[in-house]
């Protein structure tokens, strides 16, 4: 270990037990598992996790734990593409990389519906993690990583989206009365030239309230020759305006660099989708390695926003 | 209107092309795609300008005759939205609504290209209302009266360079979308399809909806014009389309300019059974086509191909 950097070189320190959870620990046939989002209710951590079959598409299966660290797995998948209804044919391709966002007690999934027609924001809701009512596709397509904020602002709902458009990932916010007719849309940030988020961002984990603003755990992808790096970044908005920044990472928090990190179906991917910030003031944050594991990683959550505020001292 | 050519089912008229350069009082880059309607006999048309250094506006046109146009000095709309509206406005659309006119258009900013719809009782005096699309998002053509209660319109995300239609009860949310007309494999429309001309109601009360298809060549894109009808109750619903193009670049004017072989358009006036088509010509003029519904009817119900 560095002894300049005795927790590592990343601003999140890696549990030595990574990854927490790979295709072993499923219990059924599946090419990867990757991408899961978490929500503690009580004293146990329920993981909803994107599970690749072999044969391409994504379904969902829910994982329990009571540290938030050894993960079972359950039988059986929870969600699974519509085959019938009006969300089959968005669905034909799969569902993938579900956010859980509690408001007012209801637990809402926000997924991407995949299919011959594009990628789809849609929403689901969930009393048990095991039963989904579908509510609406709520974006057009070409759009996904849509996550929903906990709470209503000035009387609207609110949500993160990415719409690639003609391939600038830009993230945006957009606004509904009602959770299933959005708009005024407005775009939140872009990609930095000459930075590790210089070619693609988008959201990543359901905001997370604080005095300093939103905290937006984000995704930043740079292009190389070999393909891109999927790095992971922090951001505060505005709590009032949702769509303004109030300060922005400069470093990511979380870069590729252990195998299970470098090594998989697409190699060189942090990409964060779950956070728990637990009453001993850490933050454990959720992500998907290599597109083919789940690991977790964890800070003091003060610092990781004074290390947002750009804070040399953090 | 005299037939110059019987290769296309819109038969050019012979004065084309309508509106070009050289009618305008100041040096602009390019003129195209007009949304169009008649009111108390004058032919009104909402031409997209780019100026010199690249921006673009909406004008207005005015005519007795609908062939005959004179075109404002000054624009009716201009970049009005730092934000969204940074590059220009574009590809006005003008849906009559009751007893309003509803102008959809482009905006163009570094973030993309959006649709934002506008307000206007006597096109003197215009009302902004909001950016009702996520971004790279073009076509916006609106309903001219509401489908089951709800606000329509229909439009062209770049993913996928599909026809969709999404609802909304108020102008402001948007949802409920669905996708109603993709590209056909080894048809004229092979590669992307779009909204050109806002619904028309035909007599027996389905929805006649002017398009835009275009094939990749290995010189560039070229852009035809085609028709489908939609379900008088459900427009998401297509009951007919032409397996071919109704306009296809052909004349000088289509073939040469800053984007050569197109043909697109953004509006058509119905005079009895009689539609006239104002498009653009390889994005450089305006130009003047006709046909009628029954005769569109006649090619949809001969195509058996897929719709």
């Amino acid at each position: 270990m560095n002894k300049h950097f005795p927790l590592g070189y990343d601003i999140l320190h890696r549990f030595e037990g990574n990854p927490i959870i790979t295709i072993e620990d499923i219990p059924f046939r599946c090419n990867t598992v990757f991408n899961g989002t978490v929500i503690k209710k009580g004293d146990e951590y329920f993981l909803l996790l994107r599970v690749e079959g072999q044969q391409g598409y994504s379904v969902f299966a829910l994982a329990r734990s009571k540290d938030g660290l050894h993960f079972t797995v359950e039988d059986e998948p929870v969600m699974t593409p519509a085959r019938r209804g009006p969300f089959a044919k968005y669905e034909t391709r799969g569902i993938e990389d579900p956010r859980i966002t509690a408001i007012d007690g209801v637990y809402y999934v926000m997924y991407t519906a995949y299919s011959q027609y594009g990628t789809r924001i849609a929403l689901a809701k969930t009393d048990d993690f095991h039963h989904y009512k579908r509510i609406a596709l709520v974006s057009e397509p070409g759009n996904k990583d849509g996550i929903l904020f906990p709470e209503k602002i000035n009387g609207e709902y609110v949500r993160l989206d990415r719409p690639i458009g003609k391939g600038v990932g830009n993230m945006w916010v957009s606004y509904s009365k009602n959770l299933v007719d959005w708009g005024k849309s407005e775009i939140l940030m872009t990609p930095r030239p000459g930075m590790w988020d210089s070619y693609r961002i988008g959201a990543s984990v359901p905001p997370i309230k604080t005095e300093h603003g939103w905290l937006e755990i984000y995704h930043g992808v740079k292009m190389t020759v070999a393909g891109p790096i999927y790095r992971i970044g922090t951001v505060l908005l505005d709590l009032e305006q949702p769509h303004k920044v109030v300060a922005r990472c400069n470093k990511p928090i979380l870069s590729p660099r252990e195998d299970y990190e470098r090594i998989g179906d697409v190699g060189n991917v942090a990409f964060a989708c779950g956070a728990v910030v637990e009453n001993t003031g850490e933050i454990k944050v959720y992500y998907g390695a290599a597109d083919t594991c789940i690991c977790v990683a964890t800070a003091e959550f003060e610092n990781l926003i004074a290390i947002t505020l750009n804070r040399k001292d953090a | 209107m005299p037939r110059k050519k019987q290769h296309d089912i819109i038969h050019r008229w012979e004065g084309n092309p309508v509106i070009t350069m050289e009618d305008l009082s100041f040096q602009v880059s390019g003129i195209c795609n007009a949304g169009a309607v008649k009111i108390d006999n004058i032919y009104l048309l909402l031409v997209t300008i780019e100026t010199l250094r690249g921006h673009k506006k909406l004008y207005i046109a005015r005519s007795e005759d609908g062939r005959y146009f004179d075109v404002d000095d000054k624009p009716f709309m201009a970049q009005a939205d730092k934000k969204y509206e940074e590059i220009g406005v574009m590809d006005g659309r003008i849906t009559p609504f009751e007893d309003t006119y509803y102008i959809s258009y482009i905006a163009e900013s570094h973030y993309g290209y959006r649709i934002r719809l506008a307000k206007t009782d006597d096109f003197k005096t215009v009302t902004r209302l909001g950016f009702v699309s996520e971004v790279d998002i073009k076509g916006g053509a609106l309903f001219p009266e509401k489908i089951n209660g709800r606000f329509a319109r229909l439009e062209r995300p770049w993913s996928g360079g599909r026809i969709w239609i999404s609802y909304s009860e108020d102008l402001v949310y948007w949802g409920g979308s669905e996708v109603i007309l993709s590209p056909r494999a080894g048809y004229w429309d092979p590669h992307r399809v779009g909204d050109a001309v806002p619904p028309i109601r035909v007599k027996d009360g389905r929805w006649l909806l002017i398009y835009y298809g275009i094939k990749d060549t290995s010189a560039g894109p070229l852009f035809r014009i085609g028709a489908v009808f939609l379900d008088a109750d459900d427009p998401a619903r297509v009951v007919s389309r032409t397996n071919i193009p109704i306009l296809s670049p052909r004349e000088r004017y289509e073939r040469v300019g800053d984007i050569q072989n197109l043909v697109f358009s953004c509006g058509a006036i119905l005079e009895n059974e009689n539609l006239l088509l104002y498009y653009g010509g390889s994005d450089s003029c305006i130009c003047l086509g006709s046909t009628t519904i029954d005769r569109i009817d006649q090619e949809c119900l001969k195509s058996k191909g897929e719709i």
